[in-house]
């Protein structure tokens, strides 16, 4: 498994089984990856380096989230009401 | 046919049942009027009928067991299940407040932040009042097992100053619980979190009140003699539900107040 980032972005085809969330609920692993993708740019652009790892977050997020979901966060984080820790 | 001849209690007919039953019906209906109408006089009618109803009710139980004789060992068995019964239903409706709390702050939702407590609320701080709410609690607990044994004993004073200081605690409790209700930095209103709070605690403080109230029945009839060394199941049915509102108590401080924070 020692394949970098790029190649795993570029063989990406839709999210992977993720065995943190193994049931047919899958709100958790939506949320998850889309609170991971905004806390690794947050730290990564904290220490000034590229922030292209995220992009997987961000891949994976955009694969399973509804998209009223993703809107509904993005407005949140924007007016500063989203409750997640980020 | 002169008198019965066995041990079992043949109640006379009374009016309670049938007046406890319109009290039900006029406060519930009440309830519905106040809602939609605005008006609170048929749910006051109700409460008033009730607590008539249970003040003549538990009088001609005192006197049918405590000045006529009627509650025989049988008899007294039948009353123990019944308390006993009484409390298991109880059990089950805290159990239902129970799940409602675990079912929301096991796996706290995305609206919540995904997380227990939920963002924005700050939760009162499990090592002051409540900790002393517990220790009040728990000091009942043994203020009321003094009472009894005074009460086994003989010991008239004893059993009075005992049984005072148990109801004397649970006020103390109460007045607490009340200060922190109106202190609290949320309310019943803020999401979920407060919703399994202030109704779980809101339940138990009732339940606090109810039992404080037996037990000042009690002490009442301690003070003119109703219990003797041998038989006061009376002040019994109080003890077991005082100790059952402190082991709700206890699940409330550990699930809610503790690991809830």
């Amino acid at each position: 498994m020692a394949e970098d980032i790029q190649q795993k972005l570029e063989k990406y085809r839709t999210a992977p089984f993720d065995a943190r969330f193994p049931n047919q609920n899958q709100t958790r692993n939506c949320w998850q990856n889309y609170v991971d993708f905004y806390r690794c740019q947050k730290a990564l652009d904290a220490k000034g380096v590229d922030t292209a790892p995220c992009d997987w977050y961000k891949r994976v997020y955009k694969s399973l989230c509804p998209l009223s979901w993703i809107e509904k966060w993005d407005t949140q984080r924007e007016d500063g009401t989203f409750p997640g820790k980020i | 046919m002169a008198h019965q001849a066995h041990a079992y209690h043949m109640v006379d007919p009374s009016p309670w049942p049938l007046t406890g039953a319109i009290a039900a019906l006029l406060m519930t209906s009440g309830l519905a009027i106040w809602f939609h109408f605005h008006s609170t006089t048929l749910m006051t009618l109700g409460l008033i009928l009730l607590l008539l109803t249970m003040y003549q009710w538990w009088r001609d139980i005192i006197r049918e067991g405590t000045f006529q004789g009627h509650h025989t060992p049988p008899v007294q068995k039948g009353l123990r299940y019944g308390m006993i019964l009484f409390i298991t239903s109880e059990v089950f409706f805290f159990l239902g407040f129970f799940w409602a709390f675990y079912h929301s702050s096991l796996a706290p939702t995305p609206e919540l932040g995904g997380c227990w407590p939920p963002t924005g609320i700050t939760p009162l701080d499990p090592f002051e009042v409540p900790l002393l709410n517990t220790a009040v609690l728990l000091a009942s607990g043994v203020t009321v097992t003094w009472a009894h044994h005074s009460i086994m004993e003989g010991e008239r004073k004893q059993a009075i100053q005992s049984l005072a200081l148990t109801i004397l605690l649970g006020f103390y409790f109460t007045a607490l619980q009340a200060m922190e209700y109106y202190e609290a930095p949320f309310t019943i209103a803020d999401g979920v979190y407060g919703s399994t709070f202030f109704v779980a605690t809101g339940f138990h403080g009732l339940h606090v009140i109810i039992g404080s109230t037996f037990l000042a029945v009690c002490l009442l009839r301690q003070i003119q003699y109703h219990f003797t060394s041998e038989h006061h199941f009376g002040f019994e049915a109080a003890a077991w539900y005082w100790h059952f509102v402190d082991v709700v108590w206890l699940f409330l401080y550990v699930s809610i107040y503790w690991w809830g924070s």
